[in-house]
């Protein structure tokens, strides 16, 4: 590999499933070191794309280098080094935790050294039969069977799927963690909550075609600020629409909600001009952003975040 | 909840031998088919065993020498009150290559697709595991779950025999016998991998692998009823497998295994090829 290639490169992926299209020609890439986000609403190509770079699918066209390694004709190399977590986490019933850990530390063929830092950081249970186990459990055991042989990257299909919010904020600690000990985390999910706490880009897919890739950063940016107003005069919707910035204005009870992205400086001059009985303004919800972008694909289709 | 922070200087994870580990698990998963098919092999050989002093006494001949009963057992047999002939009826007639090439059948065509139910194939897939090896580890399950059932059957008429007077089994022959029930049941797993490589559900799989069996057992009988019918025998797996014939008679036509292992290879290479190139199901 060499130093500049990124640690994942998708290039063109297209893959149909006879006439349906689940990915029609992405392309993406994600640095070492970097924890990546790949977000989109269910059936928009997440999973499909997922399963193309560990080859358990094949893409229709287009390639998939991870590591400097083609995912299909160098999966044996390539699966050395990589950790994946899937979507929805099902184990055989009749084995125990302790069990399934050993089978996939075998199958990897490395010993599980991160095996008892991760059953302590997430309270694993490994002596039950997995038939008992409920969903955050199995996703807790899912974790550890990605993390524990210490891989270099990290493929996860919605992590947190099923971790309570105690969890999750471990979780997300942890991710933080690895990426400082330089792994390469790449994760899906349909809740920008999720990823906006960790990740440094995202990539949002609709209908599978990459809608954008952005810095989390801009994408906050972008968002700007919520603002609440209630004015102590009358002020129609229009007025404040036309103020430089001013969008997605909605009103209830003599208040109104709107956000403001970039200077507040001609906001709060127009605002001078009426009576205002009480301001509020604070970050606007990401989320808005994102439900945006996977309602309407015409909202942006820039991918100014790729390196 | 206990938290802790990872060493900065984690050792690089040693490596750790693979083994057979996916035949092992496909066989534990395995063991109450496995066990529920030597137990009958068991109960079967000490019952006759047991009534063997009446069954001795009672003339079969024009029984199992006609044609009707021939097709259900899969040979016309000469000498019908031998404890070798009576064990072989029992145990390597066509009934029983039903029963146990079944039992492999089935196991065999459910081991890929349960793996795929049970969600540790995309995990498995995604580790350093080509496709090919995971295919002929569930394989080679199959075939151990062969070799167990014929070591059992080998051990229950061992039994059988130290309580049987005059207990006339040849066990050079004994072993020739079993090892054309292999040969069968080597062909049942081919046919179950075969199924089990692009049927999703592992009991479609191993039923429809199971199907197979059953249906070469109905067209053997045919086949044996009736001379316009016996065009059906050549193209059945049953008719190769000569198993009490070798056992009761002590003849066998030295090709006819190889038909039943290189049947077994086409279709189990084919299973291979087809989950070589398929896309695997969504979880």
């Amino acid at each position: 590999m060499t130093v500049q290639e990124p640690v994942i490169v998708i290039d063109n992926l297209h893959k149909s499933y006879g006439k349906v299209q689940a990915v029609k020609g992405i392309s993406m890439r994600v640095e070492q070191g970097e924890i990546f986000g790949f977000l989109g609403p269910n059936g928009a190509g997440k999973t499909t794309t997922i399963r193309c770079m560990l080859d358990v699918i094949r893409p229709t066209s287009g390639t998939l280098r991870v590591l400097g390694l083609d995912a299909q004709r160098e999966k044996m190399a390539l699966h050395q080094r990589i950790g994946y977590l899937p979507g929805d986490v099902r184990l055989p019933g009749q084995m125990t935790g302790k069990q399934i850990i050993n089978y996939f530390s075998r199958l990897q063929g490395r010993e599980p050294v991160l095996l008892d830092d991760l059953v302590a950081r997430f309270d694993v249970e490994l002596k039950r039969q997995l038939k008992g186990y409920s969903k955050g459990m199995r996703q807790k055991i899912g974790v550890v069977l990605a993390f524990m042989c210490d891989p270099d990257v990290l493929i996860l299909d919605e992590p947190t799927s099923g971790l309570d919010p105690l969890l999750q904020r471990t979780f997300n600690e942890f991710l933080l963690q690895e990426q400082a000990r330089g792994k390469t985390i790449f994760m899906s999910s349909h809740i920008m909550s999720d990823v906006e706490k960790v990740c440094q880009r995202v990539a949002v897919i609709r209908k599978g075609e990459i809608v954008t890739i952005e810095e989390v950063e801009k994408l906050r940016q972008k968002a700007g600020q919520r603002v609440t107003v209630e004015f102590g005069d009358a002020v129609s919707p229009d007025d404040l629409s036309r103020i430089p910035g001013v969008s997605m204005v909605t009103s209830h009870n003599h208040a109104y909600h709107f956000n403001v992205g970039g200077s507040m400086d001609a906001l709060i001059k127009a605002l001078s001009r009426h009576e205002v009985l009480r301001l509020q303004a604070e970050e606007a919800p990401l989320e808005e952003v994102f439900l945006k972008f996977y309602e309407n694909p015409q909202v942006e289709t820039t991918t100014t975040g790729t390196r | 909840m206990a938290t802790t922070s990872i060493s900065k200087s984690i050792a690089a994870p040693k490596k750790r031998s693979r083994g057979l580990i996916i035949t092992r698990v496909s066989l534990d998963n395995a063991k109450t088919l496995l066990g529920a098919g030597a137990f009958y092999i068991l109960f079967i050989a000490l019952v006759i065993g047991f009534l063997y002093p009446t069954l001795s006494g009672i003339n079969f001949s024009s029984y199992l020498t006609s044609n009707a009963v021939a097709g259900l057992v899969g040979a016309k047999l000469k000498n019908v009150s031998s404890f070798s002939s009576l064990i072989g009826v029992e145990l390597y007639s066509s009934i029983y290559a039903l029963l146990w090439g079944g039992i492999i059948a089935f196991m065999a065509g459910a081991a890929l697709p349960a793996t795929f139910e049970n969600g540790t194939l995309d995990l498995a897939l995604a580790r350093p595991i080509s496709r090919t090896r995971y295919f002929l580890e569930l394989w080679l399950s199959a075939v151990l779950g062969a070799i167990f059932l014929s070591l059992a059957a080998t051990l229950s008429i061992w039994l059988a025999t130290l309580f049987v007077k005059n207990a006339d089994i040849d066990w050079s022959w004994l072993a020739i016998a079993e090892l054309i029930e292999l040969a069968l049941m080597f062909l049942a797993s081919g046919i179950g991998m075969f199924f089990g490589s692009f049927i999703n559900a592992s009991r479609a799989a191993g039923g429809a692998a199971f199907g197979i069996i059953a249906l070469a057992y109905l067209m053997n009988t045919f086949g044996t009823l009736s001379d316009k019918l016996s065009w059906m025998l050549k193209i059945e797996p049953l008719y190769y497998t000569q198993g009490i014939q070798a056992l009761s008679e002590h003849s066998i036509t030295g090709w006819y295994p190889a038909v039943l292992v290189v049947a077994g290879l086409v279709c189990g290479i084919a299973g291979l090829v087809i989950f070589n190139r398929r896309d695997l199901p969504t979880t």
